[in-house]
């Protein structure tokens, strides 16, 4: 069980005003729980990550593994990064290349200060954790002849030959050609259920976060703006930024007719005219401004003279632009003074020029504000 | 090509030659400056080879083929003695550098020790005094009449000394902190390009900063410090400041200095000189061989930083107060106590130790003689001039050489190798072999400042080099090949892309050959001569016939112009972000 509250780092910047670092990070994460942080570049997530391993000592807060207290600001706590038994993996790997393959994965073995371990039992681990990660045998490689993909392995070879209790991987897969790196995505998730371990992973790729992780924490500026399960935090989003940071949205801005409960349908008079069905999850009142932000997918594109089911919001445009993707037809649609983006099947093309109707059910039209 | 390509072309000229350069007029710039650097850089060498092979007549005409010279050298005890002596004061003087000039580099880059500038000032300052001058202070400072020895006396008792500075051991040490800011420079910048991410993957796994320092960070930098150590090594092979200044009064030489003696001697020995270089330069160029294979093995551990790199220091905890105590003892060492000691030299009318008796003789007679005497301006200007015209004329024919070198031009290689040849001279040698050389031109440069401005150009060459090339490698070739497809003629590119973006080098390498050449004593203690006097050697002139005083006042005054300058080094260092040294 990893606690973090109320987590502040902040970095003086004297390049611009605005100060970077973190603000009252919090978070509880549950023992194998696989944990994503995931905003833009300069959110703070890295900062996050390092402030849990110990390379930064935060200004404020608590960090506590289990039972055991890392940081504490108030009791002057700070856990020195080298016993706090965390393995990382750098976005470089950091694989020294002065050591063969076998050396660099003992090294935490061999500097363990709190027991020592034998000869035979750590060219045990050792095997063990090259097995782990598919490289049995490499040991005796020098670690400068590797290609990527295998460093990367041995990065976490690294992290997990002394057990530790938490794995951090600070944006492991981004050095990475794409094949590569949906390969390694799989492969990292396995292995993190495989060994049952707690792990934190920072990406800016918000498919790699959506795909590998129990729980997603999205940052902007130094913030968690919303921390819940992949599906909840792309359905769902609490925020514009959440909304356009995850996937493409739609959004529309406008005023609640009447007073909604949360979790209800209401409606949303748009601000350019014209009203939608929308979901609010945590209700609104009467006359209160509000986001809706509608997934490209949800959209459903059909002809002008279509009829629509029953309840379904339909708005009428034209096509703009459209691109053909291969597995699916990406278009831009006019509606009125706004562009539209809607993802539409590949076995039916509307081209450019053609009127269509735009339908979306208000269950997946959802009020982000 | 097609025919039709061919008969496209613009009518073929008569020789066949010029149409070859017209193809590629970076063949033209290749060949005007390859005649140049082979004009200035071969002679020295033949000319050397030649003496040691030859016997001469009084007018140094050629008579005759002789192994005499080197019979002679390896026969003679004396000779085989200053061998051994080089051997173990170059050893030494490296190891003491190392180990100082390292842990201070370490210390200041890599931890959150306290008052790092400190370390910074004594290196920015050192950059500026001639290296004589720091001789001197140390001679002062351990010598008979020195404060540590005087101490000794007075609480031991005894009429002895407890140092006898003119020994091996007074050599080593003073060479060794003479070396030590250069190490620290370079070391500090192989320290700060490593990737953090490295050491912060030890700590991590668990490593105490000790162990993390032992067993990653040392290890890593090792390449780069084996080839620093070479470096360093070879230089104080070729040292002759401290031999001069510390060893021969002690009847202890090494070979520069028994280049020096049998060169100054009447009638010179140049036959025999030439001998001790041949061997001199044989051995650099050994060294040299392996420093280049070292170096290229250094590059290979410079691995990828991750991104958001900044640095990221070790926290020492309460170490932090012993490794500020390291540098303030360094800071002591090899900067206050060698001014303050100037200082004091400058202010007595003669030569006395520290005492309270001397306060009382203190006067700025010796400053006032340096600003109103007419020859300490000449001759700040002398040696001002020459450097200036030495720096500015290696940059513009290195500008050229280093970027058809960089870009694998037409005979890039051959520029290159020819530009950096010098480097297997001692500084010694080449004032021999330049001596030598323009005796026998039929020039009037010979007793004037045009020899020795030769020299510091053939001397200083790699430098202006290393400075071009490393310039030239962080410019993007796209940015040429940008220029090129937009239509410009190569030459319109060097003009209009290469020249520009170069600057920030080009101004990086002039302002280090111009610091550098005022600092350095070997080259010119040959060749400057009573109406063409440079810096370095007026203030050996002087030691040697005891004007402590004006030339303590003095050396303070031109410390003071040189570190001025060694401050816009830096800043343009730092501007440019290019490495200090081109090495």
């Amino acid at each position: 069980m990893l606690t973090v509250r109320g987590l502040t780092k902040i970095y003086a910047n004297r390049y611009d005003a605005h100060a970077g670092g973190v603000r009252d990070i919090e978070f509880a994460l549950p023992p194998g729980t696989f944990f994503t942080l995931l905003g833009p570049s300069g959110c703070g997530k890295t900062t996050t990550l390092r402030c849990v391993a110990g390379l930064e000592r935060p200004d404020a807060g608590f960090i506590a593994l289990g039972e055991r207290v890392l940081f504490d600001g108030e009791r002057k706590i700070a856990v020195p990064m080298n016993q706090r038994g965390i393995g990382m993996v750098f976005q470089s790997y950091a694989i020294w290349p002065h050591m063969t393959v076998f050396e660099n994965i003992a090294f935490p073995l061999r500097v363990a200060k709190n027991r020592r371990y034998g000869r035979e039992e750590i060219r045990t681990l050792v095997d063990q954790a090259l097995a782990t990660v598919g490289l049995a045998g490499y040991g005796d490689r020098p670690a400068t002849r590797l290609s990527g993909g295998q460093q990367q392995r041995v990065a976490l070879a690294r992290a997990i030959v002394h057990r530790p209790q938490l794995l951090l991987l600070d944006e492991p897969l981004s050095n990475l050609d794409a094949s590569l790196r949906e390969e390694m995505r799989v492969e990292l998730r396995r292995l993190q259920q495989q060994i049952g371990i707690t792990a934190i992973y920072v990406t800016h790729d918000q498919a790699e976060a959506l795909a590998m992780s129990d729980l997603v924490a999205v940052m902007d500026r130094g913030r968690i703006v919303q921390f819940g399960e992949p599906r909840a935090i792309y359905f769902r989003p609490e925020s514009e930024f959440v909304a356009s940071f995850i996937g493409a949205a739609n959004l529309f801005g406008g005023t609640t007719v009447a007073a909604v409960a949360a979790g209800g349908v209401g409606t949303l008079r748009l601000d350019d005219g014209g009203e939608i069905a929308c979901l609010f999850p945590t209700g609104s009142a009467a006359g209160q401004a509000a986001t809706a932000s509608v997934r490209p997918e949800s959209i459903v594109i059909a002809p002008a003279g279509a009829a629509a089911a029953n309840g379904a919001n339909v708005l009428r445009g034209s096509v703009n632009a459209a691109s053909f993707l291969g597995a699916n037809v990406r278009y831009d649609v006019r509606v009125g003074e706004r562009a539209l983006r809607v993802i539409g099947s590949a076995e039916v093309v509307f081209p450019p020029g053609t009127d269509v109707l735009l339908v979306f059910p208000p269950q997946a039209t959802v009020s982000v504000s | 090509m097609s025919a039709s390509g061919l008969a496209e072309r613009a009518a073929p000229s008569r020789v066949p030659w010029l149409d070859f350069l017209r193809q590629d007029p970076r063949r033209l710039i290749a060949a005007v400056v390859g005649v140049v650097l082979a004009v200035l850089m071969l002679p020295p060498l033949w000319i050397l080879i030649q003496d040691s092979v030859t016997t001469t007549d009084a007018i140094g005409d050629v008579t005759g083929w002789t192994f005499e010279h080197f019979r002679k050298l390896v026969t003679d005890r004396d000779a085989l003695r200053s061998i051994w002596n080089t051997l173990v004061f170059a050893t030494g003087s490296t190891v003491l550098s190392l180990i100082s000039g390292g842990a201070l580099a370490w210390l200041v880059e890599r931890t959150n020790a306290p008052l790092k500038i400190l370390a910074y000032l004594a290196t920015i300052i050192s950059m500026g005094t001639p290296y004589i001058l720091h001789v001197i202070a140390w001679l002062f400072l351990l010598g008979k009449i020195g404060p540590l020895n005087d101490l000794y006396r007075q609480l031991s008792g005894s009429p002895d000394n407890l140092f006898n500075v003119n020994s091996m051991a007074g050599m080593i040490l003073i060479e060794g902190f003479l070396w030590s800011p250069l190490v620290f420079l370079l070391l500090g910048a192989t320290f700060r390009a490593a990737n953090a991410d490295m050491e912060e993957a030890a700590r991590m796994s668990g490593a105490s900063v000790l162990d993390t320092l032992w067993r990653i960070s040392l290890r890593l930098a090792m390449p780069a410090i084996l080839a620093l150590a070479l470096f360093v090594f070879i230089r104080a092979i070729g040292g002759f400041e401290v031999p001069a200044l510390v060893g021969m009064p002690g009847r202890i030489f090494v070979l520069t200095t028994d280049v020096y003696e049998a060169t100054i001697v009447v009638p010179p020995d140049l036959g025999y000189a030439a001998a001790f270089s041949v061997v001199m330069v044989a051995i650099v160029a050994v060294l040299l061989y392996f420093y280049g294979r070292l170096s290229k093995h250094a590059e290979r551990f410079h691995s990828v930083t991750g991104k958001g790199y900044r640095p990221r220091p070790f926290d020492l905890g309460r170490g932090r107060w012993i490794a500020g105590a390291i540098i303030i003892v360094n800071f002591v060492v090899v900067l206050l106590l060698p001014l303050l000691t100037l200082l004091w030299m400058s202010l007595l009318p003669f030569l006395r130790g520290f005492s309270f008796a001397g306060l009382s003789a203190l006067t700025l007679k010796n400053y006032h003689t340096v600003f109103h005497a007419p020859g300490y301006v000449d001759l700040a200007l002398n040696s001002l001039t020459v450097a200036a015209g030495a720096a500015t004329g290696i940059m513009l024919i290195t500008a050229l050489a280093g970027w058809i070198a960089a870009r694998n031009g037409p005979g890039g290689r051959w520029l290159d190798q020819l530009a950096t040849l010098s480097l297997v001279f001692p500084g010694i040698c080449l004032g021999v072999a330049v001596m030598e050389v323009y005796l026998r031109v039929p020039l009037p440069i010979y007793g004037s400042l045009w020899i020795i401005a030769i020299a510091y150009v053939i001397r200083y060459m790699p430098y202006g080099m290393r400075y071009v090339y490393a310039g030239v490698l962080q410019l993007h070739r796209e940015l040429e090949e940008a220029a090129g497809v937009a239509g410009a003629s190569s030459l319109t590119t060097l003009r209009r892309i290469v020249a520009p973006l170069l600057t920030p080098a080009l101004v990086a390498g002039w302002l280090f050959i111009f610091l550098i050449a005022n600092k350095e004593l070997s080259i010119a203690v040959l060749l400057a001569s009573p109406g063409s006097q440079v810096i370095a050697v007026a203030i050996f002139d002087q030691w040697v016939n005891g004007q402590g005083g004006e030339l303590a006042a003095f050396g303070l005054v031109w410390t003071v112009l040189m570190t001025i300058i060694a401050c816009l080094f830096f800043a343009q260092m730092r501007r440019g972000g290019t490495d200090v040294f081109g090495n």
